[in-house]
């Protein structure tokens, strides 16, 4: 896409330079040399040119607080992505986090490999190889590699624990989903960095794995897997007749219908827990209350919310495994913090980047507060 | 309006709604219900003795809720036709309990509890629709946090706590002061019935209460049913004084709101709500932000916009006055989000385009210049009369024809049509009754012709 192109197509021409978008910008706040607006005004100025090898293009975290509160309605969102797929094609890129070894280990999933990713499914977890639902398991496996126990950075999570969990909650609603070893990386992240190619080989090889196992519906967790399934694999290769959908969404209609139960509760005091919307379930997903509505449906569970909640909340800091500095440490520290002011002892996330990364952060601090999955207390609490 | 009230070929029907509409211009056929106010129009002298008495509080809508009125009331002052109304949702007698104390109170006997809608049929040659607009509901940009904050107020609302006639008599005191202020009077009511309650006992028993309170915590009184409420509502005093101590503390360092920010384009200019400009708002920002200074020159003003529309003869010198005398600063940039932070202080986050720099300031009230939305009574008028309106819900004009609805014969003026500010409705108003007034000649005249 040309520079008009783009301009054309995110309606950054409509610009009033009014600064929303760089004032909502969790990055500007800290970082003054990033800015969307000006990104957007150079755009419309004509020097395109000086975007594309602005390193600052790769400080974006695509978390859409600007698009979202934009009055002209500007898709910063995909300016920022078309312009990095046309940076990307300069040889621009932004700079990779944990010595690049999971920008690596995305781009080996574009090519011929062998994997093991399904050492995870234990006995007691009923799947299929061919069904109704396919279970996306998403990057889970290679989290567990870099940052579970054993892993090459652990940041104290255990990412597989979360597919783990999802198919126990599948099974108690009476589903036995298909999960692939031939699944592969969505490509969220090597779209987002600008490497459409690499993004387009990934999504070919997953639609036919999921058309080849049968499925008429996908189920996904990973917000970001969900709107690339969603949202990016029919606009990049038309529409699938595959009903993508979340988790929490099939859930939530399945709260009262009895399947689902959780213990009662007897202690006096409920425990306090805040949650946090991650970027691609709340903003670019708009599902807010389906999460909040399962776990207000848990006993013994109270939920207070942060000041900056639902389409205020802010980013887990760092996005694309790239440009990962003080800056978003500050951000993971600042919203660590605005959770314990709530007096919740525990932080409960859906995403498992937010997980890693809010981790990450905690790591070596002061902080105290526990940072749960949502599917961990469903299943800590279901009977 | 004092002359609309005074002149003698118009007939005012406040109080009503219009509820069917049959013919065609020149001769329609309106249906009124005039709805019952239980006070007789014609003989309230509007002396306002019925609503001092009257002994049932309810928030008061002129007053955006910030005040109270009673359930006789007047909508405002100086309102036209100046009479009470009673409102039957809350008013003890005609919701079957024993008062009537405003027909007791009344010396020119207006009080008719007895009334009821009356629906009356008019024909008239053309007919104007004026029903304004309505505030936008900021509350829709979450990012603004209007319900969750107490001091970030709508424009009106600061209005309504700067007018002398206003709930706070002028001081712009900040709303979280004054529900602080509410709570002691609350309290302090609540104490001081007790008061009277412990003072009966006292001179009961010819005892003080401090002295009996411990004897009967000593277990003296013990089957004794009358000493022990004394001694529980001795106890219930002293935990009041001891709560309303505190509060009362916090409540001294209060002063009005010093440091002001105006946040322009709430809900206009803006694509999700509405993408054109209200017009108005910059110049009230100003008026408002000049007016506090008035009040309390120590009081500073920051007003955020993306550009001060100050387009009409003397405004920009307006805009200038302000920034020279009344402590006005103007700074290019729409502000993002508000925070609440402390001493319930919003926190607003911008970006000074100006500098090119992200800032969160801190002010003690924000205000908030909300859009000019269409009025809900515009749409059911517009459905009922059978005019069209437009995608935004302001009843569709053509622009050659500024004040011509759809359907002939009917006419509109004011914010019903767009936002426009007062001089610009005051002269459209004066057009449609020249359209109205033309619509009404020609009949007649075809009337004396078919008699001819």
């Amino acid at each position: 896409m040309n520079l008009e192109d783009i301009i054309r197509e995110t309606k950054a021409y409509y610009c009033l330079g009014c600064g929303v978008c760089t004032s909502s910008c969790p990055v500007a706040r800290i970082l003054p040399s990033f800015s969307p607006r000006l990104l957007v005004e150079k755009a419309l100025l004509g020097f395109g040119d000086e975007i594309l090898k602005d390193k600052e293009l790769w400080s974006c975290l695509t978390c859409a607080r600007c698009t979202n509160r934009c009055p002209a309605g500007v898709d910063y969102l995909n300016f920022v992505k078309d312009m990095r797929i046309e940076a990307k094609k300069l040889r621009q890129e932004g700079i990779a986090a944990h010595d690049g070894i999971l920008n690596t280990v995305m781009e080996l999933q574009t090519m011929n490999l062998k994997q093991d990713r399904l050492s995870w499914i234990t006995d007691d977890l009923r799947v299929a190889e061919k069904g109704e639902y396919f279970y996306f398991v998403g990057c889970l496996p290679y989290f567990e590699l870099v940052f579970g126990n054993e892993g090459y950075c652990d940041v104290g999570v255990n990412p597989l624990e979360r597919a783990v969990n999802t198919v126990r909650i599948l099974n108690k609603i009476g589903i036995e989903p298909v999960v692939s070893n031939d699944e592969r990386c969505c490509g969220h992240d090597l779209l987002w960095n600008g490497d459409l190619d690499g993004f387009k080989r990934l999504a070919e090889l997953n639609i036919r794995t999921i058309k080849d196992s049968g499925a008429k519906k996908v189920i996904c967790v990973c917000p970001e897997g969900y709107m690339t399934l969603k949202r990016d694999y029919p606009l990049y290769f038309g529409e699938q007749d595959l009903e993508v959908v979340h988790l929490y969404q099939l859930l939530r209609d399945e709260l009262g219908r009895g399947q689902l139960n959780f213990v009662e509760d007897n202690s006096d005091v409920p425990r306090k827990v805040t949650f946090h919307d991650p970027c691609s379930l709340g903003r670019i997903a708009k599902i807010y209350e389906e999460p909040r509505e399962i776990l207000s449906g848990i006993p013994g569970i109270e939920l207070v919310e942060m000041q900056r909640n639902r389409a205020d909340a802010i980013c887990c800091g760092t996005s694309g495994w790239v440009n990962c500095s003080t800056c978003s440490k500050r951000i993971q520290m600042d919203r660590l913090k605005e959770a314990e002011d709530t007096g919740a002892d525990t932080l409960i996330t859906a995403c498992p980047k937010c997980d890693i990364h809010l981790n990450c952060a905690k790591y070596n601090s002061d902080v105290k507060i526990g940072i749960r999955d949502i599917t961990d207390i469903i299943v800590e609490k279901m009977i | 309006m004092l002359d609309v009230g005074r002149h003698p070929n118009i007939d005012l029907l406040a109080y009503s709604e219009v509820e069917k509409l049959e013919g065609r211009s020149g001769d329609f056929k309106v249906t009124v219900r005039r709805k019952a106010r239980y006070v007789e129009e014609d003989k309230c002298t509007g002396c306002g003795a019925c609503k001092e008495k009257c002994p049932t509080v309810v928030p008061d809508a002129f007053n955006v809720g910030l005040g109270d009125r009673k359930a006789i009331y007047s909508w405002f002052a100086q309102g036209i036709p100046s009479t009470h109304t009673i409102d039957p949702e809350h008013c003890r007698q005609l919701k079957g309990k024993k008062c009537g104390v405003c027909a007791k109170t009344c010396l020119a006997e207006a009080i008719n509890f007895d009334q009821k809608d009356r629906l009356v049929e008019i024909g008239v040659g053309a007919i104007i629709v004026a029903t304004g607009y309505d505030v936008f509901d900021p509350s829709q940009i979450f990012e603004y946090r209007y319900k969750e904050i107490p001091n970030v107020v709508t424009s009106i609302e600061f209005e309504r706590l700067l007018s002398a006639s206003g709930p706070t008599a002028g001081h712009a005191g900040r709303p979280s002061d004054l529900a602080v202020e509410a709570e002691i009077e609350a309290l302090e009511k609540k104490a001081g019935r007790l008061q009277r309650a412990i003072t009966k006992f006292e001179d009961k028993y010819v005892e003080s209460s401090s002295a009996f309170s411990k004897k009967y915590q000593d277990g003296e009184y013990k089957d004794d049913k009358d000493r022990k409420r004394w001694a529980d509502k001795y106890a219930e005093h002293l935990a009041i004084l001891e709560t309303i101590e505190p509060i009362k503390k916090k409540a001294e360092g209060f002063t009005v709101a010093k440091r002001l920010a105006f946040i322009q384009c709430v809900g206009s200019r803006d694509f999700r709500f509405y993408p054109f400009c209200s017009g108005y708002c910059c110049m009230h920002s100003i008026k408002e932000a000049i007016i506090a200074h008035e009040h309390e020159t120590e009081t500073t003003s920051t007003i955020f916009g993306m550009d001060i529309r100050a387009v009409g003869k003397g405004f920009e010198q307006y805009k200038i006055r302000g920034g020279n005398n009344s402590n006005i600063t103007y700074i290019r940039g729409r502000v993002a989000e508000i925070m609440e932070g402390p001493d319930n202080n919003p926190v607003v986050t911008y970006e000074d385009t100006r500098e090119r720099r992200v800032k969160s300031e801190e002010f003690d009230m924000v205000i908030l210049a909300t859009a000019c939305a269409p009025g809900r009574g515009t749409i059911e008028t517009a459905n009922l009369l059978g005019i069209e309106l437009d995608r935004y819900d302001f009843v569709k004009t053509d622009p050659l024809s500024p004040v011509d609805t759809t359907t002939p014969g009917i006419f509109v003026c004011g914010c019903s049509v767009a936002p426009l500010d007062v001089p610009e409705s005051v002269s459209q108003a004066s057009s449609a009754s020249e359209r109205a007034a033309e619509v009404v000649f020609q009949s007649d005249l075809k009337k004396e012709k078919a008699v001819a």
